[in-house]
């Protein structure tokens, strides 16, 4: 217990307090007075927030899908026997390895629509007749980001069903083979079944990671073009440091706070079942 | 058919190298090129006329020399604190029973599941009330809250791994915890210890948001926020922003692929056994 203590007692002082403080915050004006929920009532009624919203279920849940399905394939594809898999498989882990500053900065340069090598392939491969603006039109800039945030995290799950199907026993494979199940059998039957707590993990990581994740949309487009990936952590920086609305920005984040907790438990509580899966 | 299924797997494994590599590839070969190249309308694949110009732009006359290391000591910083609690915090989770120790772990769990965004705003009225906005202390302090919860999670599975009857053997010849601590169960955990510290450096040498509103002092300021800075809406030197990246990848991609093998094994570890 004691052993315990002085972590305990940083992260209590990091986390309990920002959040009781955020709540303080929340519920006063800017010269500190008690309004009620003013904030609340202010944000809440705003159509940037619902905007915002919506964008973040799109931008998350878009993003967590797409990744799950790529990385549990390309998991699968890697434990298979070939040339250099060992090379392959960290190679793999690149995009996942590279800061996310970078993986941004990067996809903007080559999404850039006059000089990007992408808009450059397709007009020269004669695919499109003129460059595309990725990152201008409206309708094609949420899906570049969430390609961008799915190529940055697809390794990680994939790394985890590598994990997860090293523990496979063996003998469920030769059993199968002897019924004559084919790979596809493998797949459906033995290791997606085998993976299930590997892949509860890792889509508890990846919704928190993806609530939290702002870099790639702040770099490209600050929540841009016209609010089209704006999303709520932006929102809340927004509010705070440009707007410089502290209180409002602190009632966003409680409502934020309140909404990730209520998705993270419910979470744990339905699909999480199995105690051993997620906490010891 | 055999034949079939191995070409369609060499394919497959090609086109994943492609896709993750090719960004990357990217950003090297852009760091090479003289603008003409760079700014071409038929896009230019190798630089043609090489040149070092980006890298003597970014390293001679700009600010990323000194964001470097900021980012040197906030990273080491934030790690050296978090290591000890860390330690302490997991041999009390790994080897003791005590009321409210599933409560506690569960408790460090939550630390991780935070939205960092919610907490920012508070951070930032207190830290500026404590006078640590644009310092090192307040950047490894707030470090601490990405760093420190998951490197007790890790910790803690990787010190249960280790069997207890090896203490037990050291506590019947009269070894007092800490001793065991220091001489039995951190040389046997070095593998999950070796994970904490690659995780911790780099999350915090990575990290972007935090940076961006605790550091907007260039005393302080880390390697993204100076990435970030070349980076502006018009007229952005894409030649210096890739060689800055490279710059700041370099190090860390480095680093994971030494320890690739040792960090993906710690980290699985954690996650599938808690």
């Amino acid at each position: 217990m004691l052993f315990a203590l002085p972590a305990l007692a940083v992260i209590a002082l990091l986390v309990v307090y920002p959040i009781v403080y955020t709540a303080w915050l929340s519920v006063t004006d800017a010269a500190g007075a008690f309004v009620g929920l003013e904030n609340f009532k202010t944000m809440a009624t705003s159509s940037v927030t619902s905007t915002a919203a919506i964008n973040t279920v799109y931008y998350v849940g878009a993003s967590i899908t797409s990744q799950l399905v790529l990385g549990t394939a390309v998991g699968i594809m890697l434990n298979r026997r070939f040339r250099a898999r060992g090379i392959v498989r960290s190679l793999t882990l690149i995009p996942w390895v590279v800061p996310g500053i970078v993986a941004a900065t990067t996809w903007y340069w080559m999404l850039h629509s006059e000089f990007g090598i992408v808009n450059g392939m397709l007009t020269g491969a004669g695919l499109v007749a003129q460059p595309i603006g990725w990152l201008t039109n409206g309708r094609l800039v949420m899906p570049a980001m969430i390609a961008i945030n799915t190529w940055k995290l697809f390794p990680f799950v994939a790394v985890m069903v590598l994990a997860g199907l090293q523990t496979v026993p063996e003998e469920l494979y030769e059993s199968a083979r002897i019924d004559g199940a084919s790979f596809w059998d493998e797949v459906r039957y033995i290791m997606l079944p085998q993976l299930r707590p590997v892949l509860v993990t890792a889509v508890l990581l990846l919704t928190i990671w993806g609530l939290n994740a702002v870099t790639v949309i702040y770099v490209i487009t600050r929540g841009g073009p016209a609010n089209r990936t704006l999303i709520t952590p932006i929102q809340i920086l927004r509010q705070a440091f440009e707007a410089l609305e502290v209180n409002q920005a602190a009632a966003l984040s409680t409502m934020y706070f309140a909404v990730s907790l209520i998705v993270v438990a419910l979470y744990v509580r339905f699909v999480a079942t199995r105690d051993d899966e997620v906490v010891s | 058919m055999r034949l079939a299924a191995r070409v369609g797997l060499l394919l497959c494994v090609a086109g994943l190298l492609t896709i993750c590599l090719f960004p990357f590839v990217w950003m090297i070969v852009s760091s090479f090129k003289p603008p003409q190249e760079l700014y071409a309308v038929r896009p230019v694949w190798l630089p043609e006329h090489p040149t070092l110009d980006h890298y003597r732009h970014v390293l001679g006359a700009s600010n990323v020399p000194r964001y470097f290391v900021n980012s040197l000591i906030i990273s080491l910083g934030s790690t050296l604190v978090a290591l000890p609690l860390a330690i302490f915090a997991a041999y009390g989770f790994a080897r003791f029973r005590f009321p409210g120790r599933r409560a506690g772990l569960a408790f460090v769990l939550a630390g991780q599941l935070l939205p960092t965004a919610a907490i920012i705003v508070p951070l930032f009225v207190t830290l500026r009330h404590l006078g640590l906005v644009n310092t090192y202390l307040g950047l490894i302090l707030v470090y601490l809250i990405l760093t420190l919860p998951l490197s007790v999670w890790m910790l803690t599975s990787s010190f249960t791994a280790i069997p207890v009857e090896l203490e037990e053997a050291a506590i019947i010849d009269g070894a007092s915890r800490l001793a065991i601590l220091f001489r039995i169960t951190l040389p046997l955990s070095l593998p999950g210890l070796v994970s904490v510290i690659v995780y911790a450096f780099v999350t915090t040498w990575n990290e972007f948001i935090f940076a961006l509103v605790f550091a907007q002092d260039s005393r302080v300021k880390t390697l993204p926020i100076g990435i970030a800075e070349f980076t502006s809406e018009f007229n952005t030197d894409w030649g210096a922003v890739m060689a800055a990246s490279m710059v700041m990848t370099v190090p860390v991609a480095l680093a994971f692929l030494a320890l690739q093998r040792l960090f993906v094994g710690g980290l699985t570890a954690g996650a599938l056994k808690g």
